[in-house]
């Protein structure tokens, strides 16, 4: 029932412009304690502007329809393989940083830890996914 | 996989949204099976054959895309 409840939520039109705005706050409040506010006002409008966009063409495009109301089997394999693509590619720019900061004679960090993370967080995943069945 | 969605679809007079919606996905998904890019769900291919009063077989042709077969 909470997992309907929350895939309501999810579904609603108003979620990803809402958590984009939202996510804008949590920026101008991170760049505020950083003494950087006019980076965090620049954050803040982006992903408001973002947000606008894709409440406005939700009805007119497929793609930002999937990403909010229309969410059926096939946008969710989209979007599933979608999420892989961009692991792939996340991944993949974080062993390159790793390696060019160890060749830099740098010990490679974040991006080692970073790095571990996404390995541990994918093995943990294909063990989990694998006893559910 | 190669189906006949389009063929009973047309036959029964039906849009490709009007079906979309009997079946409760999008439009492009519909189109998207009946131009063999997608190939539907378990329970999506059901109710598609249920709609129609045929079986999953009548309506997606699985030869040779099924795990393990084998040409003899």
């Amino acid at each position: 029932m909470i997992k309907d409840r929350c895939q309501a939520i999810a579904r609603s039109k108003w979620f990803l412009p809402l958590f984009s705005l939202g996510l804008g706050g949590v920026v101008l409040l991170a760049s505020w304690l950083g003494g950087q506010l006019g980076a965090g006002v620049y954050g803040l409008v982006v992903l408001a502007v973002f947000g606008l966009v894709l409440l406005l063409l939700s009805g007119r495009s497929e793609t930002i329809r999937g990403l909010t109301t229309g969410r059926d089997e096939r946008f969710a394999m989209i979007d599933l393989r979608a999420t892989a693509v961009a692991g792939l590619v996340l991944i993949t720019a974080v062993i390159v940083a790793w390696l060019v900061e160890i060749a830099r004679g740098h010990s490679g960090n974040p991006y080692g830890w970073l790095g571990a993370l996404g390995g541990l967080a994918y093995i943990l995943a294909v063990a989990f996914f694998r006893w559910r069945g | 996989m190669k189906n006949q969605v389009r063929e009973l679809r047309t036959r029964r007079g039906l849009a490709q949204g009007q079906l979309a919606e009997a079946m409760g996905v999008s439009r492009q998904t519909i189109n998207s099976i009946e131009n063999d890019r997608y190939t539907p769900s378990l329970p999506l291919a059901i109710a598609l054959a249920r709609y129609f009063g045929v079986t999953v077989e009548e309506m997606f042709d699985d030869q040779g895309s099924l795990p393990g077969d084998r040409s003899l």
